[in-house]
């Protein structure tokens, strides 16, 4: 080897060992100054994204019409822009109205987010939302939506946090399953991507009486999650040597999670 | 993305990759700790500690800066058909590049197993890596072709430095 890449090689693993040994603050100061450096790039990026979607979806749209104008006339074609506009509003509207119904029934103070990019990471599955330190959303703040409970605010900065999702398997939740005094601990399961999101709750009894379709919530142990919040339902059930695991198939459907509520009192 | 089991492009990998081939080795070393460090900024996963008496097995997570490891290993592994690639011939290296990817996300998820225990890979992951390593590959010609537009422009040529001694001892 040449004595330039051999000093070289020898400066490079002194560099990796004092990064490895960097502490656990100093890693998150750096991390929180580049996300402060990179967040304005990370939301006009999430707009362009939300923005070509929104041309693919307009490009789509025209060709539909495209076909309906060698059919109908030129101004039912327009109606349909109208119309399909119309949807758009009433959707947006529905889903608003929802957020705030769920703000007014729900009993906790929550502060409502959007989620404004998804797994940007490869194996953790987390989200940004567009809410941060200037809402009021801490580390550690557990985030619901419609169905149930999403996961936990694992980091956040000025304008905006990262959500660890609860199929991630860093996201572990102290559960009980309805009618039984069956506790345990759910977690998401490694390596599962697509449609089969599911969860795994652990440490259940050896002969624990669980049944398919029984709902999991919950316990408030450790006083990170609220108690009795929806976590999913039990679709499967296991007997091991020592314990039982179940498969839960989460409550909330994390394929289209839009808008979420972090609680900020519990 | 769902009919393409969620791949990603590896848009930052593949640029170290396609970057490593065409420099020497310091230059590669200092590559990798760069884009290893930006890398793990951009996955790191804080996981704060929770109460170890009720989450008696708290998940572990890779240390901050074992990327820079990996992109290093890659590099080298790039640099075995360097001398193809300056004789011009970029598709070895497009192609290796891909292979390299494949193998760096089945490292990568066997560490972070390893560290976890409870071994798992299942089958949509290989096509899920399998994917993405072969989406990113698919652009690697454009990254060369920005390289050398790079290369020209900056004047730096990419020599083949066996040849040049060969030639000397001529």
């Amino acid at each position: 080897m040449r004595p330039i890449n051999l000093i070289s090689l020898l400066l490079f693993l002194a560099a990796i060992v004092w990064v490895l040994t960097l502490s656990e603050k100093t890693v998150q100061q750096v991390h929180a100054t580049y996300y402060s450096m990179v967040s304005p790039f990370l939301k006009s990026g999430s707009s362009i994204e939300r923005r070509a979607q929104e041309f693919i979806k307009e490009v789509e749209h025209s060709k539909n019409l495209e076909k309906q104008v060698s059919l109908l006339e030129k101004n039912l074609g327009t109606l349909q822009v109208y119309k399909n506009r119309f949807h758009e509003l009433e959707k947006e509207n529905s889903e608003l109205r929802a957020a705030l119904h769920f703000k007014e029934r729900t009993r906790f103070n929550v502060i409502t987010a959007r989620v404004i990019r998804r797994n940007p990471s490869t194996w953790w599955k987390t989200a940004i939302i567009d809410r941060g330190q200037e809402s009021g959303i801490g580390v550690q703040v557990p985030v619901l939506s419609y169905g149930g409970l999403v996961g936990k605010i694992d980091q956040t900065t000025e304008g905006m946090s990262t959500l660890l999702l609860l199929t991630d398997e860093a996201c572990q939740v102290s559960a009980k399953i309805e009618d039984t005094p069956e506790v345990g601990i759910v977690s998401g399961i490694r390596g599962k991507i697509g449609q089969e999101s599911s969860l795994k709750l652990r440490y259940l009894s050896k002969e624990a009486p669980i049944t398919k379709g029984m709902k999991v919530y919950t316990t408030g142990r450790g006083g990170l999650f609220p108690p009795n919040v929806l976590i999913g339902t039990i679709s499967a059930y296991e007997s091991g040597s020592f314990d039982g695991i179940a498969t839960v198939t989460p409550s909330v459907d994390f394929k289209s999670l839009n808008i979420v509520f972090a609680i900020t009192d519990q | 993305m769902s009919s393409l089991h969620e791949a990603r492009i590896l848009i930052l990998p593949l640029t170290f990759l396609c970057c490593a081939v065409t420099v020497n080795v310091p230059a590669m070393l200092f590559l990798a700790f760069i884009s290893g460090i930006f890398w793990d900024l951009s996955q790191y996963l804080y996981c704060p500690p929770v109460e170890h008496s009720l989450y008696q097995n708290p998940v572990e997570t890779m240390r901050f800066g074992y990327s820079c490891l990996l992109f290093a290993l890659m590099g080298f592994g790039m640099f075995g058909i360097q001398p193809l690639f300056r004789e011009g011939k970029w598709y070895f290296s497009a192609l290796l590049s891909g292979f390299v990817l494949f193998l760096y996300l089945i490292v990568d998820f066997g560490t972070l197993t390893f560290v976890r225990g409870e071994p798992v890979f299942p089958r949509q992951l290989f096509h899920q890596m399998l994917l993405s390593a072969l989406i990113s590959m698919a652009l690697s010609p454009l990254i060369f072709f920005i390289l050398y537009k790079l290369a020209a422009w900056s004047r730096y040529t990419i020599s083949y430095e066996g040849l040049k001694k060969s030639h000397a001892k001529k």
